[in-house]
């Protein structure tokens, strides 16, 4: 029974972890209607920085993972004012393919630096003596994961909910139009939902670093990861991503769990968030909490 | 129809049937024959090494992936990011033949023609398969399936003992009249096969896109509902371009595998999916034409990059890293800058160009 | 305006591009060799290094001209990791007229086989898959092969483990490098190697190897056998620490001891996993830095002479590079001792002559550099390293699995 527990906490953390990794492309999509191809070299730029300021610059951890998450903030950007605000309003594959494009250059950028071809890791700052609980342990740093998750997702719920720029952003992916005749700039939206989507997967790339080690082929999988996580939730859904990314990691820990090793299965924790994806995609396309906005023809 | 047979300065139809003809001029069909026929003779004349013998079929290779990727993305409208797994439909197929019947089946060594063909029509029946989500879905939904596709494909073929797991399956050589086909003439002998290949579907393709066939694609891209209302049938010409796109695609992937002699996993990954749209977009969308111009731009910047980054590593000590990262960082800056000065591509160049010579001497 | 710009600079850079054709003095005779790997795209992080190490050395030979006046040509190029563009790569560098293929990832080597046969031309790739020199003639391995590396760890296991026949698993990835060397294990097992084979584990990105780890720890396993790249076996070194399963002496009850084969290990791995890496043996046929000996002297006397970083200097892919260039030198010197012309047949030739008293010692392996006709796995000793304090070092002296001979 311990081992379906620890399944399930495991699920859950590792869930979290997809939530805040696809956190940034919902963000994205929310607003911009943009699907961010290369969600995963930012998520691996965060952590790069995060790294940089520990390890070289020499700032304590608790200061540098903000900063960093400050820095990609801009970062993003400028990303969206250079490559991304030339193209509103073009057709939805030019906007998939700038993002292509723009992963190849981040790609370039990337291997410029050391991170391209070298492997880091962290200095460790947690306990390592994982947090036992009746047979079912949670180490520090997924614990760390689940915290700044759900506190980021706590954070930016309130943003949207509560805060004047918040609520114009909800309003500019209702309706551009409408939006811009009440005088909200919704380029000036766009740029700040890429800024927030790069603060987000710094954040992921922080704690993805933490666990996995600094491997740039390792964090920049995380952007196609995690694409049906938030196709399961609904693309526009802050609220799916989360409860997507739990049913993901938790249809992942039980599929190794139980199906791998048996009657001669192996890596179907890989390929099982793409056969739902499929399955999702012809019954229900928008997702658990996406918006309806289906037209059959 | 214009006095001049061979030159026509301006727009003289008088009838539908006329503008929807191929050449418009005499000139026009002259210089493509000629064109064609360049292109079969120029082997005979100059002697290029293997390499680039294999550079050249690589792009003849992904001319006709591209041809059917610009029949579903450009001209059908439907965004597709696992066309690299249809080619790899088309591969593995000739693989299944391989490991099945022995790599030195007489259907492969000799009836390849065939094989081609059959692995076309694997290539279609897998398009139509994953088109169906097509009847409901749109835009980037579509496009995520896609890439969904390309994903359990990946997988199933990595997994699969019967597919050797993703390693390379070996295909041998094949026969033709002459005997079989030396290491010395391959890819020469592959550059006049695919090229064949290429001006029967190039002229389909073309000749398609005159016919209601090809027109309702357009019709569908462009608004469904008014489609519909025509009388046409948006799902099902959805999934007809997907099958079409995924004929293309399959027999791309049969002849890839003929011209590397071998089928492994490593040649249909997403990123190659990314490389075909890349060329359809730098070529230009919804262009017949740049089909062609895509694959040539996108494999020649390719090898200057890597001659560049070879020199500056060779002659710019510090630039190690400079070296390593030009490719990645060229091949995006490419797909960026066209997107935004260019977004039709290369065949809008085309386009322009030939309308200058048209009218020249004289200027709008 | 604007167009018209993009022109000008369009035409420019193809100016720039035709003006880039390397120029070469020439003196002596110029050797080409080849080497395709993955400098960027996936295991460039083992690529990147080992291109470092070939280059430099090649370097070092024209520089200090260790072959009088005759210089050797050994142009790099990056494959991506690509099957495809690899062979491209072979193809021009057969239009170059090479003597000597260098080769790296396990996939490309297996596709580009025939071709080496039928060009007849001596091949050392940076992949050590069994399966590589099946039905081939002109494959050499530099060391000894995954297969005999995880049977030499399956034997260590044997030998050192206390009570009853000892459950392993392997922890794999998921490809034609990962999957080398299980077969030959079980084979292993069945010639009577005296272990049990429990489960095997094809890795996907996981983020968590919690259920792996416990279901393991449930079957009864207390070894896992990695053959992959660091990255997942640091995941999976953190989890088991943080799990509290991970074994802190060699097969500790109820524990687990990962071991691994040699892509998994060195400097690399202990970057990624941190202290996690600890108590974690690894098994190659290099050298380390870490350990004083006159291969390491030199390893690092060749990295700073070309002024590479601390880690390409004392990473074991960068000697991995080195040692495949030292060979590839010492055969060319070898032919042109005897007076022969260097072409790829006496090349190979001489290859296979390296044997006997004619072994080579590169300095940068723990034993000796050994081909014949019927073998064609260069260094057959395996050293054993375990990670003590943060760093890897010698837990044996140097040995030869038995078994590989035995399921042959």
């Amino acid at each position: 029974m311990s081992y379906f527990f620890q399944l399930v906490v495991s699920g859950i953390v590792v869930g979290s972890i997809y939530a805040l990794s696809g956190l940034g492309f919902v963000l994205i999509y929310k607003s911009s209607r943009v699907l961010n191809i290369a969600h995963g070299q930012i998520i691996a730029i965060g952590a790069f920085i995060t790294y940089a300021l520990t390890v070289w610059v020499g700032l304590p951890i608790y200061v540098s993972f903000p900063m960093s998450m400050i820095i990609t903030f801009f970062l993003a950007m400028s990303v969206e004012r250079v490559f991304l605000r030339r193209l509103i309003g073009e057709p939805i594959i030019s906007v998939i393919m700038v993002t292509i494009g723009l992963m190849s250059i981040l790609d370039g950028l990337i291997y410029l630096t050391p991170f391209g071809t070298e492997n880091f890791s962290f200095p460790p700052f947690l306990p390592t003596t994982p947090i036992a609980i009746g047979g079912v342990s949670i180490s520090w740093t997924q614990m760390l994961g689940v915290t700044v998750t759900f506190s980021l997702i706590a954070g930016f719920s309130w943003f949207f909910k509560k805060s004047t720029i918040g609520i114009s952003m909800r309003a500019v992916s209702d309706d551009q139009l409408a939006s811009m005749s009440i005088g909200i700039s919704v380029p000036r939206v766009f740029g700040l939902a890429w800024a927030m989507a790069g603060l987000s997967a710094a954040a992921a790339g922080g704690i993805i670093g933490n666990i996995t080690g600094l491997n740039f082929d390792t964090l920049q999988a995380f952007g196609i990861v995690v694409f049906p996580v938030v196709i399961l939730g609904g693309l526009d859904s802050i609220l799916g991503a989360v409860v997507a990314g739990i049913i993901m990691g938790l249809i992942q820990q039980f599929a190794s769990g139980y199906l791998d090793g048996n009657w001669g299965l192996n890596g179907t924790g890989e390929v099982l968030p793409y056969i739902i994806l499929l399955v999702i995609l012809l019954f229900k396309p928008h997702g658990l909490f996406g918006i309806h906005e289906i037209e059959r023809v | 129809m214009s006095a001049n047979r061979w030159l026509a300065t301006g727009n003289y139809f008088t009838s539908y049937r006329e503008e929807q003809r191929i050449f418009f001029t005499s000139l026009d069909k002259t210089a493509m024959l000629l064109f064609i026929l360049a292109l079969f003779a120029w082997p005979l004349f100059f002697h290029v090494g293997n390499k680039y013998m294999l550079v050249v079929d690589n792009i003849l290779v992904a001319v006709i992936a591209v041809m059917g990727l610009n029949l579903v993305t450009g001209f059908a409208g439907l965004i597709s990011i696992g066309h690299a797994a249809f080619v790899g439909i088309g591969a593995y197929t000739i693989a299944s033949f391989a490991s099945v019947l022995g790599a030195n089946h007489i259907l492969l060594t000799h009836a390849w023609p065939l094989m081609i063909f059959i692995a076309g029509c694997m290539g279609a029946l897998f398009g139509a398969l994953v088109g169906l989500p097509a009847l409901r879905l749109k835009h980037l939904y579509l496009a995520i399936a896609t890439l969904s596709f390309q994903m359990i494909f990946q997988w199933v073929i990595n997994f699969m003992n019967f597919f050797n797991q993703g390693q390379t399956i070996s295909i041998d050589r094949v026969v033709w009249f002459t005997g079989q086909v030396s290491r010395r003439e391959h890819y020469l002998f592959w550059y006049y096969a695919i090229l064949v290949v290429i001006v029967i579907t190039g002229f389909a393709v073309r000749n398609l896109l005159r016919t209601r066939y090809g027109r309702c694609l357009v019709a569908v891209r462009d608004n469904d509902r008014a489609a519909d209302a025509m009388g046409m049938h948006p799902g099902l010409t959805k999934v007809y371009a997907f099958g079409l796109a995924g004929f293309l695609a399959g027999v791309a992937g049969a002849l890839h595998a003929f011209l590397y002699r071998g089928v492994g996993i490593e040649s249909f990954t997403l990123h190659h999916s990314i490389n075909y749209l890349a060329m359809a977009i730098v070529g230009g969308l919804g262009t017949l034409n740049g089909s062609f111009w895509g694959p040539f731009v996108i494999q020649v910047l390719d090898l200057q990059v890597e001659r560049l980054s070879e020199w500056a590593g060779a002659h710019l000590t510090f630039a190690a890293n400079l070296a390593t990262a030009l490719k990645p960082l060229s091949f995006g800056l490419v797909i960026v800058l066209f997107l935004m000065f260019e977004p039709r591509g290369i065949a809008n160049w085309w386009r322009i160009t030939r309308s200058y010579v048209k009218l020249w001497p004289f200027r709008y | 305006m604007k167009k018209n710009n993009l022109i000008k600079l369009t035409l420019l850079l193809v100016a720039a591009f035709m003006l880039s054709l390397p120029v070469q003095a020439l003196a002596g005779k110029v050797y080409k060799l080849g080497l395709s790997l993955a400098i960027t795209g996936p295991t460039s992080d083992a690529g990147h290094p080992y291109s470092q190490g070939v280059d430099d050395y090649f370097k070092f030979v024209n520089d200090t001209k260790m072959l009088g006046d005759d210089t050797i040509d050994c142009t790099i190029r990056d494959d991506q990791y690509k099957t495809d563009k690899t062979k491209q790569n072979f193809e021009d560098f057969l239009d170059q007229g090479i003597v000597f293929y260098l080769n790296y990832s396990t996939g490309s080597t297996l596709a580009l086989k025939k071709d080496f046969e039928e060009e007849k031309m001596p091949v050392i790739p940076a992949s050590f898959h069994a399966g590589n020199l099946i039905d081939s003639h002109y494959i050499f391995l530099p060391i000894a092969s995954y297969s005999a590396q995880a049977i030499g760890l399956a034997e260590y296991v044997v030998k050192n483990h206390k009570g009853k026949t000892p459950k392993v698993a392997m922890f794999i990835h998921p490809s034609a490098f990962g999957r080398g060397p299980v077969e030959d294990l079980q084979k292993a097992v069945a010639a009577g190697l005296d272990m049990e084979i429990v489960e095997v584990v094809e890795h996907g990105k996981n983020l968590d190897n919690t259920a792996m780890l416990k279901r393991l720890v449930n079957k009864g396993v207390q070894y896992v056998i990695s053959q992959t790249v660091q990255s997942p076996v640091a995941t999976m070194l953190k989890d088991a620490t943080s799990l509290g399963l991970k074994a802190n002496s060699f097969g500790e009850e109820g524990k687990l001891t990962f071991l691994g084969c040699h892509y998994t290990g060195g400097n690399d791995l202990v970057a990624l996993a941190g202290p996690a890496a600890e108590n974690f043996y690894w098994t190659t046929s290099y050298i380390i830095t870490n350990e004083p000996s006159p291969g390491a002297t030199e390893q690092l006397a060749l990295a700073k002479r070309y002024n590479r970083g601390e880690k390409a200097a004392n990473s074991h892919n960068y000697a991995n590079g080195m040692m495949v260039a030292q060979v590839a030198t010492e055969v060319i010197k070898r032919t042109k001792a005897k007076g022969k012309e260097i072409t790829k047949e006496n090349l190979y030739d001489e290859l296979q002559n390296m044997n006997g008293d004619n072994a080579f010692f590169p300095g940068t392996t723990v034993g000796p550099v050994t081909y014949s006709k019927t073998d064609h796995a260069g260094v057959d000793s395996l050293q054993l390293y375990v990670v003590k304090n943060g760093a890897f070092q010698s837990a044996d002296k140097p040995f030869i699995p038995e078994y590989t001979s035995k399921i042959k």
